[in-house]
């Protein structure tokens, strides 16, 4: 991605390659926590990255901050580091609310989700919250008379069901009995769940574009070493078919993503963070099992880092939008924008999508 | 392997406007029975209108009647005729390479004959290098080329030549000398296909049309000025002849239309997995179309992407099968070439012809094996 700042780059690396090791990443996933490489985003302003310095963020634009998420996603960092700034602190900067020191965690609010706001006071149950027993504030979404609002819980003041997500991430389940808030503001313009959704699932592409490329890295490296009838198993043409066809999915989502990040920073960009995630999601399935049959027995095991990647794919694909959601939202859209829209969304993508939406589609036939 | 993200400029889209509003009042929608992709229809009078437009030898040298246009121009003119299903066989192999073959390594003399015709849209051109015996092998070749006053004389067969039946030239492959490196004794030749000694035998597609033919060279002469390049670098010229060839969108919008002409026939009436398949297929169209463009870009930049192209085109032709397979199982249909749904006409088409996506200038076998190279270098 153009416009980042090699030094953020660098810096990213560095600090998750020092403490996101197998073995922390390991500990973490026993613990539930990693206070450790906390420690270490949290000196280096890496949770903050693109959130005002104003509202007490580490400044710098989104396309750093997803260039951070995605040096993470190498990494397997086992944190909410999405949540605290890319997502939380874009909630509580939009809002005008002070951003905590500590991590934060967002609600990423699912349907089965029922949470209230009611005379002041939270109550209901909130699905699926990274980290929540961990972190310090909760984030989410809410109804205050009619109003959307963003609302900061302290994390101390709920109940927490622990739960993790295929990769031994926490992904609780959090109950809200009469909560008092720390925080409620109004919501900043424009903004809604759908709002929240599309920018979780950025957050998610950048994550899984990154576990892709260091897949296929590690998948390049062991194929190299190991022998097998006198070779490299890599020189096998039935092993390198699976060395291509993991490479190609990892491109096509490091592409996408730097093309959704971009369109966010442009405009309207519905269109392209969807698809970014649809693609990043059909890549943890097809790069996974690409990666893994290549490794053969030896990617099946716990002591080996594969797993560290393709766990945590197999259950990004399934948050902020999964395969189908995407797939029936973007259709959706296409079919309202009608058949002469079709190339020009595929070719221009939301600029043409939301032009397209203003014309009245035509519906017009033509069976010629 | 990298893909730089990359997307058109003001002048660029520009272009691509220039491109729609030409299409849609040359060629609107129902004035004329499209094709699937690069098989779209050949039309002479066609070509000849594009290329009054310019859009014919775009990338070729100015002084020879080209445009001197960028790879990324000539992709946003490219990519609007495949999606139109525009009849662009006429002039599609000589715009894509015979042209920039000859530009980069044709003599003046050569560049000043075929060029300026190429540009407006009159000369077409056939791609000899497969033979009975060279498929994926394509060193093996044996077709030869033996010296004699002035030139030289050809003789052996070419098959698979799309075309060379309605074409006018075709750039052959042929052994010059039994060099010990095999790659060593190959040069390229220009044979006019109505010459002396070249005898052209259709060979039917499966579905019963006629645009493969076997081009047998008996004692053909070839005049000095007719060699490509220097004789003895016909290897390495068609390296660079086929990476022109891939990565383009040529190799992923093969189906395209099967998917749009569904939208606008049944686009009233669609279940929620047809509408499913709406927003993959579109994802992961504009996703491939993201990395063919990257590699447009890098050729620009002076960048060789020979290993990008053929991971795009691998993957772009597998897209168009797996396409138009998940339609067909989606449609209750049954596809018969002679519908009156240009829909059901096109899904019929596209099943027949499929299976030579993977194959055509180069099987994804091959291409996984250039690719997979590349990924370890």
């Amino acid at each position: 991605m153009s416009g980042i700042d090699p030094l953020l780059s660098d810096t990213a690396t560095r600090v998750f390659a020092d403490t996101s090791t197998f073995a922390a990443v390991e500990q973490a996933e026993t613990d539930g926590w990693a206070p450790a490489i906390w420690d270490a985003v949290a000196e280096t302003g890496l949770a903050w990255v693109s959130v005002p310095e104003s509202a007490g963020g580490s400044g710098g634009s989104l396309a750093d901050a997803v260039e951070v998420l995605r040096i993470a996603g190498r990494h397997a960092v086992p944190l909410p580091l999405a949540e605290t700034g890319v997502l939380g602190g874009w909630l509580l900067a939009g809002a005008g609310l002070d951003i905590p020191d500590h991590a934060v965690s967002v609600v990423p609010g699912l349907p089965r989700d029922d949470v209230r706001l009611d005379r002041g006071a939270l109550t209901g149950t909130a699905h699926r919250v990274p980290w929540a027993r961990a972190v310090g504030t909760i984030v989410l979404l809410a109804e205050d008379a009619g109003r959307a609002v963003v609302v900061a819980v302290d994390a101390n003041d709920v109940r927490v069901h622990a739960a993790v997500n295929l990769a031994g991430e926490p992904r609780e389940t959090v109950g809200f009995d009469g909560v008092v808030p720390l925080a409620v503001a109004p919501v900043a313009r424009g903004l809604d769940g759908n709002a929240l959704r599309q920018r979780g699932a950025l957050a998610r592409t950048a994550v899984m574009a990154g576990a892709l490329e260091r897949l296929e890295e590690l998948t390049l490296e062991y194929t190299a070493t190991r022998r097998q009838f006198g070779k490299p198993v890599g020189t096998f043409q039935a092993v390198q078919a699976h060395l291509v066809h993991g490479a190609q999915e990892s491109v096509l989502v490091s592409v996408a993503l730097a093309a959704a990040v971009r369109a966010t920073e442009a405009g309207p960009a519905r269109f392209e963070i969807a698809a970014a995630k649809l693609l990043a999601d059909q890549a943890a399935t097809t790069a996974t099992r690409h990666a893994h049959q290549a490794h053969g027995a030896m990617g099946m095991t716990r002591e080996y880092p594969l797993h560290h990647l393709t766990r945590r794919l197999w259950a990004w694909r399934s948050e902020y939008g999964d395969e189908r959601a995407w797939s029936r939202t973007l259709g959706d859209w296409i079919v309202a924008a009608g058949p002469d829209a079709l190339y020009p969304v595929i070719a221009g993508g939301s600029r043409a999508l939301e032009s397209a939406m203003t014309v009245a589609p035509s519906g017009a036939r033509d069976d010629t | 392997m990298r893909f730089e993200f990359t997307e058109l400029n003001d002048v660029e889209l520009a272009l691509q406007t220039d491109v729609r509003d030409f299409l849609a009042t040359t060629l609107p929608r129902g004035s004329f029975e499209p094709g699937l992709g690069m098989a779209g229809r050949k039309d002479p009078a066609f070509s000849q209108q594009l290329a009054a437009r310019g859009w014919v030898g775009m990338s070729l040298p100015r002084e020879y009647g080209g445009g001197d246009r960028a790879a990324v121009e000539r992709f946003v003119v490219a990519e609007e005729l495949l999606r139109w299903g525009a009849p662009v066989g006429h002039h599609w192999v000589a715009d894509r390479q015979s042209g920039p073959l000859l530009a980069k390594v044709g003599t003046p003399e050569q560049k000043e004959r075929f060029l300026p015709a190429i540009c407006r849209g009159e000369l077409s051109f056939s791609i000899g290098m497969s033979e009975p015996d060279s498929g994926s092998d394509l060193a093996s070749v044996a077709t030869r080329a033996t010296r004699t006053d002035g030139g030289w004389v050809v003789n052996g067969t070419k098959v698979w030549t799309t075309g060379a039946h309605e074409h006018d030239w075709i750039i052959a492959l042929v052994r010059t000398s039994d060099a010990e490196d095999r790659h060593a004794g190959l040069s390229q030749v220009l044979v006019d296909l109505r010459a002396p000694g070249v005898e052209i035998n259709p060979i039917p597609f499966l579905d019963g049309t006629v645009d493969f033919n076997e081009v047998v060279f008996t004692d053909v002469f070839v005049a000095d000025t007719d060699v490509v390049g220097p004789v003895g670098m016909g290897w390495a010229q068609i390296g660079q002849e086929l990476a022109f060839e891939r990565g383009g969108p040529d190799r992923w919008l093969s189906t395209y239309l099967v998917l749009e002409q569904y939208l606008r026939e049944h686009g009233d009436a669609l279940d929620g997995a047809m509408v499913e398949l709406l927003g993959a297929a579109a994802a992961r169209f504009w996703g491939l179309r993201n990395l063919s463009l990257s590699v447009a870009r890098a050729i620009d930049a002076h960048g060789q992407p020979s290993v990008q192209a053929a991971l795009v085109k691998e993957m772009g032709t597998r897209f168009e099968q797996d396409l138009l397979e998940e339609v067909r199982r989606l449609v209750d249909v049954e596809p018969v070439p002679d519908s009156p749904s240009l829909f059901e006409r096109l899904l019929a088409n596209a099943i027949l012809t499929s299976p030579a996506f993977t194959i055509r200038g180069g099987t994804i076998e091959i291409l996984r094996s250039v690719a997979a190279k590349g990924l370890s270098a």
